[in-house]
């Protein structure tokens, strides 16, 4: 086997989960056939590949906006070629636990908002409950179609330094990024066309297909062909190209708030031929802002009146209102607990260990050992109001220590963990970065499913732990593969 | 056990057509054994068909939609109500008692909702307060007549100096406000001691000697006091609520009992003009006067005003819209 110069030094971090490399430096055997495709390519053609696909997303204005950086808001999502590769058994497992997960959560939700039967048996404290500001008192005894409340859920999974899967995140109000897995899937068949059908790689683009059969089946009107939109804050918002591509690939209508008006208590679009009745909105807008009549008055990107209309059982809303309370990263640390309770079963992925800083010996211990803990705020999400412990100077943890004090229910504490690192094409070599894995999960009457693949999100900058878009991070494309056939080959597809 | 007439009329004009209004109405009086609801007429411009559902609180809540153009709002709500004394508690348990019970409620439902302390600025000076004036030894009861009393003296009663969003901040600097911000004010001060409060809003029917709060809606408080239940505390009239106070809603704060409120498209702003005038059975209502006129509110679509002068009103709306799209997570 010729090797290329991009292939050799290689260095893999000690005491971390490499997905190419296993610990004796032998490449595991679903990277062989890429690595052995990428050794037969000179330094050049893979410089070339990397410029392709830099300008097909720029041309074809795949970005997202990364605010308080001051500069041009719009950016392009930064892309790595070389491809992560999940086994299926591994994808087996992966798929069983967001299942398993996912159940209970929209149990949870269905129980928090009706008979709190979790808080009656004292198992999720009714404190962490009720001091949850997404916990909606309007959303009490509100019936939901089929009961679910997750429709859509972009579960953030990490793997530590032993290879096993754990849950960071569950995002089960407005998770975002799916556009780009379907993207990267597209730009990576045009760089290696040949490559994707000998490794057997499964297809991921039926994802809009099935998320639009969810949404119609979600319709409170039995007629043939409900009309479902996509309701947008609009162009300044990170994720509108978003927005826009998944419109475009369902085949809906592209609204903002000012598209739609509610009279008695149903909604309707303004069309060029009149009002046409809404029966079902896949809404990208949170909740506080999404009825100025019910929550923040001052809300331009909703609708007013759309939570009578909800209530009503008038029009399916995707995510469901209310999910906040699920989402709470003091309450995601109860979700094993849920899934015994609810489903009495042992949950299959874990959570990452997780402080919560309300409890006084806990928060004891963390400050002691901040140095080894990453910081999270409860309700924040897309790592914003972070403190990584140990990257942070002295100030920054006693400024951050002191805004705890003040509200330390807000506030929990997880020790660092290693993220596992994949092979990312860097300045002509393959470099060791930190990753993770969100697949989408959608949830409808006929259960759950999830596209084989998801986005791997890579922490681009050297020694980075964080992944998140808008703190400088890059994606890859998940590769999901077919199960071995008995021969020991790749089935072809 | 008295009858009482009560008109209250809520009327919004604008100064052009407005229209795609959407309102929330919480004017439906509560029912149980200390109160009735005999007759209850409800009239509203353009008779929109009016939706009723029970809130989270447990309040009957009306919501509506109004999308033809219109340049006034009218909600006229015409009920006849007969309540009843409530017996005052007996208050023959031992104090230690009576507060352990009340501890106890600390993680239950309802109660915890009624319980918890939002943080602000005033909140030690307070707690001093609060602390002085609750005496060792006094029941729960004895400790919220005595708050009733503390709010009602020290507090100034003025119309204008606040408005329905003034926080308990402001009202604690000014030590003036009217019932809103008096049972605010209770509610926060029961809290602190542990006694679950609520706030309440209705209408004050006098006894022919005059009352503060006549003539618009009136706000009060309830504290929760063992083997009895929710006691009505009036802070602006020192009082105990009861058979000349009419309840419409119950919940945390003000907002949760907002007895009008709405959200409407058009480039102009509205004036709100609210009258309630009470009568005694076979009396006719009191002739209706205006005593509670809102100040002009800008419509719902216009800038918020910021301190920056350079900007003019377009550059500001476009700016506003601009944050709050950045602000939706895109998890």
């Amino acid at each position: 086997m010729q090797e290329s110069d991009f292939f050799n030094g290689y260095k893999a971090i000690s005491n971390v989960w490499d997905e190419m490399y296993a610990s004796n430096l032998a490449v595991r055997s679903p990277y062989e056939r890429v690595i052995d495709y990428l050794a037969l390519e000179s330094v050049e053609d893979l410089n070339k590949k990397e410029e392709l696909a830099q300008r097909l997303f720029m041309k074809q204005g795949i970005t997202f906006t990364v605010y308080n950086s001051g500069e041009g808001i719009e950016k392009i999502f930064p892309f790595d070629i070389i491809p992560r590769i999940i086994t299926s058994a591994e994808w087996d497992f992966v798929e069983k636990g967001i299942k398993q997960r996912l159940t209970a959560l929209n149990l949870f939700l269905k129980d928090i908002y009706h008979n709190q039967f979790i808080v009656k048996d004292n198992i999720v404290p009714i404190d962490v409950i009720y001091s949850c500001p997404h916990f909606l008192r309007e959303m009490y005894q509100v019936g939901v179609p089929y009961d679910i409340y997750v429709h859509i859920a972009g579960i953030d999974l990490i793997r530590d330094e032993n290879g096993d899967f754990l849950v960071l995140e569950d995002n089960l109000r407005t998770p975002s990024g799916v556009s780009y897995m379907l993207e990267n899937r597209e730009i990576t068949k045009r760089l290696f066309p040949d490559l994707l059908p000998s490794c057997g790689v499964r297809g991921v683009n039926e994802y809009p297909t099935l998320l639009y059969k969810n949404l119609q089946s979600l319709s409170p009107r039995q007629i043939s062909n409900p009309t479902v939109v996509l309701l947008s804050p609009g162009i300044y918002n990170s994720a509108y190209f978003e927005h826009t591509t998944l419109a475009r690939l369902m085949g809906v209508e592209l609204v903002e708030g000012r598209d739609l008006v509610v009279n008695n208590q149903k909604v309707y679009m303004k069309t060029t031929i009149g009002l046409q009745q809404v029966d079902v909105i896949y809404r990208r807008v949170d909740d506080e802002f999404l009825d100025p009549l019910v929550f923040k008055p001052e809300s331009i990107l909703g609708v007013a009146g759309i939570m009578g209309a909800y209530r009503k059982g008038n029009v399916a809303i995707v995510n469901a209102i209310g999910n906040g309370v699920a989402d709470d990263k003091a309450i995601y640390s109860y979700v094993p607990d849920m899934i015994r309770y609810y489903l009495n079963e042992e949950p299959i992925l874990k959570n990452v260990p997780t402080y919560r800083l309300s409890n006084p010996d806990a928060r004891e211990f963390v400050f002691a050992n901040i140095n080894k803990m990453v910081v999270k705020k409860t309700n924040e999400s897309g790592g914003y109001g972070m403190l990584m412990g140990h990257a942070a100077s002295e100030q920054e943890i006693e400024r951050y220590k002191q805004e705890i004090l003040k509200a330390p229910r807000n506030f929990i504490a997880q020790p660092t963990i290693a993220l596992s690192t994949a092979p990312c094409y860097i300045q002509g070599k393959l470099q060791p970065r930190r990753i993770d894995l969100r697949p989408y999960a959608l949830c409808g009457p006929s259960g759950i499913e999830i596209v084989p693949g998801g986005l791997t999100r890579v922490a681009l900058k050297e020694g980075s732990l964080v992944v998140n878009s808008s703190q400088g991070g890059g994606s890859k494309d998940t590769w999901v593969l077919t199960p071995p056939s008995p021969k020991g080959e790749v089935t072809k597809i | 056990m008295p009858e009482f007439k009560i008109q209250h009329i809520t009327r919004y004009t604008y100064d052009g057509p407005v229209r795609d209004s959407a309102n929330q109405i919480i004017l439906f009086p509560i029912v149980d054994i200390y109160q009735e609801v005999l007759k209850h007429d409800l009239s509203i411009t353009g008779n929109p068909l009016v939706d009723t559902h029970i809130d989270y609180y447990g309040n009957e809540v009306g919501s509506f939609t109004l999308s033809e153009p219109h340049d006034q709002l009218v909600i006229s709500s015409n009920v006849i109500v007969n309540t009843h004394h409530r017996p005052l508690p007996v208050d023959d348990i031992f104090p230690e008692h009576q507060w352990d019970a009340l501890k106890d409620l600390k993680y239950t439902v309802p109660y915890i909702d009624f319980l918890r302390l939002d943080y602000f600025e005033g909140q030690d000076d307070l707690q001093g307060i609060v602390e002085a004036e609750k005496i060792n030894h006094e029941t729960p009861y004895q400790v919220a007549l005595r708050f009733c009393e503390y709010v009602y003296r020290n507090f100034e009663y003025i119309k204008g100096v606040t408005t329905v969003e003034t926080r308990i901040d402001e009202i604690w600097k000014l030590k003036a406000g009217v019932c809103q911000d008096f049972a605010h004010m209770l509610t926060e001060m029961l809290r602190m001691v542990g006694i679950p409060a609520r706030y309440v809003s209705g209408y004050i029917c006098p006894n022919r000697n005059g009352m503060r709060g006549e003539g618009a809606t009136h706000a009060w408080a309830e504290a929760f006091i063992p083997n009895f239940g929710w006691l009505g505390l009036d802070p602006t009239n020192n009082c105990i609520a009861n058979e000349t106070h009419v309840r419409l809603a119950v919940g945390r704060n003000f907002s949760d009992c907002s007895p009008v409120k709405g959200v409407y498209k058009g480039p102009y702003g509205h004036h709100l003009n609210v009258s309630v005038s009470v009568g005694y059975k076979d009396d006719e209502p009191e002739p209706e006067v205006n005593l509670f006129v809102d100040k002009v509110v800008k419509p719902s679509t216009s800038p918020v005003t910021t301190s920056e002068p350079a900007k003019n009103s377009y550059q500001r709306y476009l700016e506003m819209i601009q944050q709050q799209q950045q602000q939706q997570q895109q998890q």
